[in-house]
């Protein structure tokens, strides 16, 4: 029983058909991550303290358990208590809500960067506060951090496979149905990590042109 | 919908032995992965192109593949070339691999950090290029390598519950049985995401410790202004 790779050519098609759902899935989850880490990261700044214990709580929550186990708790308690979410919503919150907390945290790397003066220049001139995020920080801030976004972007592609395991029809479940029907796993898992790390591949790529591009933008 | 730990009673057992199972595994995976890290790191040092070429193409690969598929690439493919392994052997030779890739950026990271005449020095008083490394460029980098290497392994810890996909009998499984026995999913899964928040805060302590001895350096976040700290800063300052 020898590599089959016509096999595995065969089977691309349908693994590439279904990259589209971890595709999708993964840049929903990125756009949601990115607003509501940004969100986060607004409410931590006005350092109140009770609001930041929580908050503190969550995050080291986050940090310290498995992604799979907090996608189980999507699935598994939130119907339980009265959120009947479908398999695609509950994964797209756990890996949302996860990701949320990382991109506030890179957040908080990089405001760490931003110039001083200019939040003194800013509130010399009486910019109100909310003009001073936009206007100011915000767009500064998200450049800096495309870099960690790129890299997070990929993290979010590899934890979108394991929605598999809360019957997603993505990569992996399409992988495991044809494995099943056709006897042949290795070729159907290699072919699936093929697609992962083309996706991938583009990703950082893309993600280091865009840099060149703001790096550009900056002098 | 009502809070009840009671339904765990009888099922504590077995979620301490899954714990102590992803413990175990994660142990393990520690000491092949970073031996096998340190071997793909040296290798990318070699002078030429084609060991960086290989080593690059090894991390690369390694770091965008999601790991359950590496871990199903694995286990499918080990019983391809004729060779039987118990599946938590099987899941934590996988592991190893997937954390070998990013123990080998670190290593190769930090003895690109270290000044290049430390290395050259050495080997010009005439010592090998094994006891330049081992005397002279090891104790140095030290320090650099436990505050990554530590995020590393609580990242590789937490993946090591994908384990539950080829019936590992570690935590994730385990809670996934008390499920379906209990069909208590609030009070399982919030006992098990507390053992692994218990083993998270256990590496990073066992991480601190370390910290002081080899004397790693922090990076701690100074307040500058008043003003600017309104918005760039996070925490509160103390006065």
């Amino acid at each position: 029983m020898g590599f089959k790779l016509d096999f595995l050519l065969s089977i691309l098609p349908r693994l590439i058909g279904a990259a589209a759902v971890n595709i999708r899935l993964a840049a929903i989850i990125m756009l949601l991550a990115l607003a509501l880490g940004t969100a986060l990261t607004i409410v931590r700044a006005q350092k109140i303290a009770l609001v930041n214990a929580f908050i503190a709580v969550i995050i080291s929550f986050v940090r310290g358990t498995p992604l799979l186990i907090q996608i189980f708790i999507a699935y598994y308690v939130l119907p339980a208590i009265g959120l009947d979410l479908s398999p695609e919503v509950a994964g797209i919150s756990a890996i949302a809500f996860n990701s949320m907390v990382f991109v506030s945290e890179s957040m908080r790397g990089g405001l760490a960067t931003i110039d001083t003066g200019q939040i003194e220049a800013s509130t010399a001139l009486g910019l109100p506060p909310h003009a001073i995020w936009l206007k100011v920080v915000l767009p500064q801030l998200f450049r800096r951090i495309v870099p960690v976004l790129i890299n997070e972007a990929t993290i979010v592609v590899k934890g979108t496979a394991l929605l598999s395991v809360i019957t997603v029809v993505d990569v992996l479940r399409t992988a495991q149905q044809i494995a099943s029907s056709s006897y042949r796993p290795f070729e159907t898992m290699v072919g699936s990590a093929l697609v992962f790390l083309v996706i991938n591949l583009v990703i950082s790529l893309s993600g280091r042109l865009a840099e060149s591009r703001f790096a550009a933008a900056r002098v | 919908m009502h809070f009840d730990p009671a339904v765990l009673v009888d099922y504590w057992p077995l979620l301490l032995q899954g714990a102590w199972l992803t413990l175990q595994v994660a142990a393990m995976a520690l000491v092949i992965g970073y031996v096998a890290g340190i071997a793909v790191a040296l290798i990318a040092l070699m002078p030429g192109w084609l060991p960086r070429l290989v080593t690059g193409c090894y991390v690369e690969i390694l770091r965008n593949i999601p790991f359950i598929i590496i871990l199903f690439v694995v286990y499918y493919g080990l019983p391809f070339w004729g060779i039987r392994l118990p599946a938590t052997l099987v899941g934590t030779v996988a592991l190893a691999l997937f954390a070998s890739a990013y123990y080998a950026e670190i290593v190769r990271a930090a003895i690109l950090a270290l000044p290049r005449g430390q290395f050259e020095s050495a080997r010009a008083i005439g010592m090998s290029p094994m006891s330049a490394m081992w005397h002279v460029v090891a104790p140095q980098i030290l320090r650099t390598l436990v505050p990554p290497s530590t995020n590393m392994t609580l990242t590789m810890m937490k993946e090591s519950s994908v384990l539950s996909s080829i019936t590992v009998p570690e935590l994730t499984y385990q809670s996934l049985v008390v499920q379906g026995n209990t069909f208590a999913p609030f009070e399982v899964f919030a006992a098990v995401a507390s053992i692994y928040w218990l083993i998270a805060a256990l590496i990073a302590e066992v991480s601190r410790r370390l910290e002081r001895r080899v004397g790693a350096v922090q990076a701690e976040a100074t307040s500058r202004n008043r003003i600017a700290d309104r918005y760039l800063s996070l925490v509160a300052r103390r006065s």
